[in-house]
């Protein structure tokens, strides 16, 4: 089966210096990819390689087996960032039906954006406007609107690293449930505790510049509950995360 | 409706301040007997004023249109040329300088000019009016357009959006702020270019009555004219805050001012 994601020799950088080099990834359908490194080792350029935002200077990158920029006309691509990069001129239910109105060709069924709103908790916000909401709030919005078009590829830049550890706890219970359905997610994160937890396989970026240092499949039973965090296994992959980034 | 209020609480506000100046110049120039062909009193300047009402609001009238003509000439093509620069590098490198150059031309030598290529009637004074806001709604519209936010960007792009979506849908709503300051500018600096452009040639305006009361030391007429063109400054002033609350509800700036 074509892999979802499949880099090969990738250097990229820009202008000339590069920041990441020697990137070979292949990321299965459906698998849930945490990419854990310290901060400027390149995480978020990886993202932007694989999203086609950022060219290659060398090597290929391939989504199910076709060019980057083939997934991002057929709408495949789902994207949450750091900050949630919500229109502030948009309401709730705008902002989130905002991917059905560009790149119209491209249209796929599933949940309406009403019912993505619901399913992130938000019904009682629609009508609000982003400065109305609070941070957490704002991450479910861009979650929705994330979903709406139904991505086959979700590519996630720190979507918590802005919150508070309570609402981080939430959301990320939360985030689990979105994911399946043949989705590919790739979750950039800092916490290593939260890329276990969350991910099927995780891989470390080290370096300069940035390569892939290790990469820790989890053999973790799903559904994941919070109790996992204390569970030994849990605590043994953390220690080997750790000790590929030191 | 909460808009409404504060409009009028702002002219409030300036009509109290000329208020307050209009009472000392009162009691300056009674108490010192200043004549009035240096210094007319209040009281003379708004007797005169309401004595030719229909008068000056018809001369008023000629240069409201003609400012408002210019205004939207000048911010129209300022608009059209920055969406271009944002899309061209190239075209930024080469507009930019032009428009720096207009920007420094004083406008008092080009008025003459203008009477003279466009005649005595309206055209002149569009015209400088237009030239005189270019330059604040370019740069405005400019930094305005290109300022949208790389993540947005970002995420736009990933959904296949093409530059024209990423135009409409993100950078100008995203600029709209900045219109507003350089609407604000401009709309005050479209009064001068009319005002200007009357002096240099016309039979009708608050620039050529101004022009006019000059030369016959008709102080209380002179200043009847200049006030009413800063009242209608003020409003159009007024005008401009009221639409951009309505218009930049979202905006977080609105929530603190």
């Amino acid at each position: 089966m074509v892999p979802a994601i499949e880099i090969t020799g990738v250097r990229a950088g820009y202008g000339s210096s590069a920041v990441l080099d020697g990137i070979d990834l292949r990321v299965p359908t459906g698998e849930v990819l945490a990419i854990v490194g310290r901060s400027g080792s390149g995480k978020t350029t990886l993202l932007r390689v694989i999203s086609g935002a950022v060219a290659p200077m060398s090597g290929e990158v391939r989504l199910a087996g076709a060019d980057p920029s083939e997934s991002r006309r057929g709408k495949r691509i789902g994207l949450v960032g750091q900050d949630s990069a919500l229109h502030p001129w948009r309401t709730v239910l705008e902002n989130v039906h905002l991917p059905l109105e560009v790149n119209t060709l491209e249209r796929r069924g599933g949940p309406t954006p009403r019912e993505w709103i619901a399913r992130v908790g938000l019904d009682r916000a629609v009508d609000q406007y982003p400065h109305e909401l609070s941070g957490g709030m704002r991450q479910r919005v861009a979650l929705a609107r994330s979903l709406v078009a139904d991505p086959s590829l979700l590519l996630m830049d720190e979507p918590l690293s802005s919150l508070d550890e309570l609402t981080r706890e939430d959301l990320r219970l939360e985030l689990v449930g979105f994911w399946g359905n043949g989705r590919t997610v790739v979750y950039v994160t800092h916490d290593i505790g939260e890329a276990v937890w969350l991910a099927d396989r995780v891989a470390v970026i080290g370096g300069r510049p940035g390569r892939i240092v290790g990469t820790i499949r989890v053999d973790l039973a799903r559904p994941r509950d919070a109790a996992l965090r204390r569970d030994p296994r849990f605590l043994d992959l953390v220690d080997d995360v750790r000790k590929l980034l030191a | 409706m909460s808009s409404v209020r504060r409009t009028l609480t702002d002219l409030g506000i300036a009509a109290l301040a000329i208020g307050i100046i209009a009472i000392a110049l009162e009691l300056w120039t009674s108490a010192f007997r200043v004549p009035g062909y240096l210094m007319p009193a209040p009281s003379a300047v708004v007797a005169r004023f309401l004595s030719d009402l229909p008068f000056f609001l018809r001369e008023a009238g000629v240069t409201i249109v003609e400012a408002a003509a210019g205004f939207a000439v000048g911010t129209g093509v300022a608009f059209a040329l920055a969406t271009a620069m944002v899309r061209s590098r190239v075209l930024e490198r080469t507009l930019f300088p032009l428009a720096i150059l207009v920007k420094l031309t004083p406008i008092v030598a080009v008025a003459p000019l203008f009477t003279l290529w466009f005649g005595f009637g309206s055209a002149p004074k569009v015209g400088i009016a237009a030239l005189i806001t270019f330059f604040p709604m370019l740069v405005n519209a400019f930094v305005g357009l290109r300022s949208a936010d790389l993540q947005e960007v970002a995420f736009l792009e990933t959904l296949g959006a093409t530059r024209d979506e990423i135009f409409r849908r993100l950078r100008v709503p995203n600029a709209l702020p900045y219109l507003f300051s350089g609407a604000r500018i401009s709309l005050n600096l479209a009064l001068i270019g009319a005002v200007i452009g009357e002096w240099t040639g016309a039979d009708r305006g608050l620039g050529r009555v101004i022009l006019v009361a000059n030369a016959n030391l008709d102080l209380a007429t002179l200043f009847a004219a200049v006030l009413l063109l800063a009242a209608i400054g003020i409003a159009a002033n007024a005008l401009v805050g009221a639409s951009e609350r309505r218009v930049l509800h979202w905006h977080p700036a609105q929530l603190t001012t």
